[in-house]
């Protein structure tokens, strides 16, 4: 450590002169500056000692103001617990900053936890924990949960070879559960995630084993401090929504100045869940989005030819705002022109393509007699029946009255427009669920049933546009120019699941709303961006990412110890040194007082 | 708490200096001026030491124990030993006996020593809530490096300051002073070559300063005999 210094001297001494080595050393020492002239006066080597000397202190302070920062044994990058209010009701972790000793699982139970930290895997999460300290509200002085590495992102399908499918599908279940349960609580400490890694792991088996022994973590017997510095999280002034729309206009008639009918295709590609930073969301609703942009490239294709573009616009819409009962779309529809609102013929709203064997679902708020909807069901049906994939009618009431919004078809719906909600969820899910969560990973999405998705509403959107209902034709067959495009879909599925959508984090111009926008750009005639303001039913707060620095301390009364051995030591070095030098008298001596002199009064 | 590991590694490396001064009869005599003489010609001696390193010195990127290189930074080691000279010799010191002068230059020297190569990773480092066991080793090594000095000017003012030596010590002064000159290269060739942990380097330290202490002590003693 000390060698740092020692070798910062020599690495500032490498800028050597190239001057031919002197027979005798004169004080040359100018270090930073390549030039030197060999006929120096005493007075210039004098005045470039002082500036090298000054140069050296410089470089020591600025070394020393370098060294200061960071020295943690250990730093994670660690993901908050979302905070957000609805109306005026407090959810989520309300704390941001972290300074607490650690513990971890093994603790005795109803020990005070005020001042600690608990470390807790997601495989030791168990019910009773859950329910006293986050349901009940037990005083806890942080939470920190440690995922699984297999839900990062970035690795998600080349690390956690070695856990088993079933595992893995346990885990993401209890992490699905819990995230409900974090999310509508209100919780009064920090509670923060992170991915285990080899550092965490080594740590936690260090705090399990002082527990194990019966020695938590406290001010006086030493341990491992966990600190978050954070500032306290402010409210989001005016967090932005920012609906994507494309128009793929049909081919108008020659001497037919009607508005041509338009299909709607919609999905929202936002997300919710417990920690922002992490909600990747890549069935809810990553797999929607990339299935709309491979219809949107389909359709382009067949519309970019006068003599197969088809009678019908079509209105591709990526609406922002889906957990909040759908606020984007609704707002997105209110900005609509009267003509164009009526002139829509049905709207499909893509939700949770990615599901995988159970099938899909078609879900519709105007009574299944309808004639419309027995129309798009029908096509619906035939599509699936050859493509082996079985798709169900599901029919729910809006209750106009009540502002919960469960599928995204309903807005549509509320504004008289026909309009159904493809998905392979079969219940309506509650608020906030089903959002896209950190445990919608993109181990658990299935490519293939997107595929078939795609197939699925392309086919029976193009023999609607094209009149060719029930007539046996496969206008987008495999292998040919217009197959759908299994990397395509594989790439921005793959994207989607490395890139958290919460939208009242994404700014108007974020990286992942121009590339949207690019894209839709690239197959449709005319790509608007609109641009809002969250309904104010949600409120937000900030800090969603933080860094942990995990600190080993002595205890109190090890420095106490040392403190005692040092002062013992230094006084036996004194009473030996002075009696060997001056004497054993002169030690007792130091100790005695002088003799009280009293003046005599004669 | 992370103040008072400071203030405890800091007492175990200045500490001893300053019981040292306090205890012997070096402060009755205020050879206080000797020693800051001292200081700054060992400040001096690091920085001509700092430059001929520079200039003779191949920087490898690598730890590994080079032997060349081993070898000219421990002959650039004995610039140490060029200093010390100096100042036992050349400074003009008023009366005080020989024998406290060369506890006052091997005090002063040991204290510039420390305070140069100790004091700033002991402010940077020991303030940090980190606990590590860096800063109490490094104290013990300060200790050793007193003991070290001291012996190192003992037998460098038997070597140039007094004349009349009994002439069978004197290969055993030259072969002690050489050893004591060396012992930074032994302490790196034994931390970088044989691979030792910093606790066993200090240890071994500890255990050759004590040694080479008594040995310089015996030495000055026997050759203070025929001087009345």
């Amino acid at each position: 450590m000390y060698g740092v210094l020692n070798n910062c001297f020599l690495l500032s001494y490498k800028h050597k002169i190239s001057s031919p080595p002197h027979t005798h050393p004169t004080p040359q020492l100018s270090l930073f500056s390549s030039m030197a002239d060999p006929g120096n006066s005493a007075a210039d080597g004098q005045r470039h000692v002082f500036e090298s000397f000054y140069s050296i202190i410089a470089l020591v302070f600025i070394l020393l103001a370098c060294v200061e920062l960071g020295d943690a044994s250990t730093v994670v990058d660690v993901y908050r617990l979302i905070q957000y209010d609805i109306s005026g009701a407090p959810f989520g972790s309300r704390v941001a900053s972290l300074n607490h000793h650690a513990a971890s699982s093994l603790f005795a139970p109803g020990s005070d936890l005020s001042r600690t930290v608990v470390i807790l895997p997601l495989r030791e999460l168990n019910e009773t924990f859950i329910r006293e300290y986050i349901e009940q509200g037990k005083p806890l002085g942080g939470l920190l949960l440690l995922l699984p590495r297999f839900f990062r992102s970035e690795n998600s399908q080349n690390v956690g070879g070695h856990v088993g499918i079933s595992d893995k599908l346990k885990m993401k279940e209890v992490l699905a559960d819990l995230e409900q349960k974090l999310i509508h609580s209100t919780i009064q400490y920090p509670v923060y995630f992170a991915f285990e890694d080899e550092n965490l792991d080594k740590v936690l088996a260090d705090i399990k084993r002082n527990d194990a022994a019966g020695q938590p973590a406290t001010a006086t017997t030493g341990g491992y401090k966990l600190i978050v510095t954070s500032p306290a999280p402010k409210k989001l002034a005016s967090p932005t929504i920012t609906n994507i729309q494309g128009w793929l206009p049909g081919l108008k008639a020659d001497g037919n100045s009607n508005q041509l009918p338009t299909i709607a295709i919609v999905a929202s590609y936002d997300t919710f869940g417990a920690a922002p930073a992490l909600s990747v969301g890549s069935d809810s609703n990553g797999s929607g989005v990339v299935a709309l942009l491979e219809i949107a490239r389909l359709f382009s294709i067949l519309y970019s030819n006068p003599n197969t573009r088809g009678r019908y616009n079509i209105l591709f819409g990526l609406t922002s705002g889906g957990p909040y009962n759908y606020n984007g779309t609704q707002k997105w529809l209110r900005s609509f022109d009267q003509r164009l609102r009526e002139s829509i013929d049905y709207a499909i709203c893509l939700n949770s393509l990615g599901s995988g064997e159970d099938g899909l679902w078609v879900h519709v708020s105007k009574p299944p007699e309808n004639a419309y909807i027995k129309q798009i069901f029908e096509g619906l049906s035939k599509v699936a029946e050859e493509l082996s994939l079985k798709v169900g009618l599901k029919h729910k009431k809006i209750n106009v009255s009540n502002s919960r919004v469960a599928w995204e078809h309903e807005q549509f719906s509320r504004l008289r427009v026909t309009a159904a909600t493809l998905s392979g969820l079969s219940v309506a899910p509650d608020l906030l669920e089903s959002t896209g969560g950190i445990s919608d990973n993109r181990e658990f999405v299935s490519e293939a049933a997107v595929v078939q998705s795609v197939k699925l509403v392309a086919e029976s959107l193009a023999r609607h546009i094209y009149g060719q209902e029930g007539k046996n034709i496969n206008i987008f067959a495999d292998n040919s120019s217009l197959a759908v495009n299994p990397s395509y879909i594989r790439s921005w599925l793959d994207l989607f699941s490395r890139t958290p959508r919460v939208a009242p984090f994404l700014s108007k111009d974020n990286a992942l709303i121009m590339a949207l926008k690019k894209e839709l750009a690239d197959h449709v005639a005319e790509v608007n961006l609109q641009h809002d303001v969250i309904d104010g039913m949600f409120t937000f707060y900030d800090s969603i990412v933080n860094t942990l620095q995990i600190y080993q301390v002595a205890s109190v009364t090890f420095d106490l110890l040392l403190l005692l051995v040092l002062g013992s030591y230094l006084i036996t070095l004194f009473s030996f040194l002075v009696i060997t030098t001056r004497g054993l008298d002169d030690l007792i001596s130091l100790f005695r007082r002088p003799p009280s002199r009293k003046i005599k009064v004669v | 708490m992370t103040m008072f590991h400071f203030f405890n590694c800091a007492i175990l490396t200045f500490g001893p200096h300053a019981v040292y001064y306090s205890a012997t009869p070096l402060s009755e005599y205020d050879t206080l001026g000797t020693s800051v003489k001292t200081g700054v010609v060992y400040l001096v001696t690091a920085l001509v030491k700092l430059v001929c390193l520079a200039t003779f010195l191949k920087v490898s990127e690598s730890d590994i124990f080079d032997p060349s290189q081993e070898l000219l930074k421990a002959l650039i080691g004995f610039i140490d030993v060029a200093g010390l000279y100096f100042a036992l010799t050349q400074l003009t010191h008023r009366n005080i006996s020989q024998n406290h002068k060369f506890q006052a230059v091997g005090l002063g020297w040991a204290f510039a020593d420390s305070v140069l190569h100790r004091l700033a990773p002991l402010w940077v480092g020991a303030r940090g809530l980190e606990f590590t066991w860096d800063y109490i080793l490094q104290g013990l090594e300060a200790n050793a490096n007193l003991m070290l000095s001291l012996s190192l000017a003992a037998l460098g003012s038997l070597m140039w300051l007094r004349k009349n030596k009994p002439k069978t010590l004197i290969p055993i002064i030259y072969a002690c002073a050489g050893f004591v000159a060396t012992m930074p290269s032994i302490t790196s060739y034994l931390r970088w070559g044989l691979g030792w942990h910093l606790p066993e380097v200090v240890a071994f330290q500890l255990f050759t300063s004590l040694i080479m202490a008594l040995v310089s002590w015996q030495l000055f003693s026997a050759c203070q005999k025929p001087s009345a």
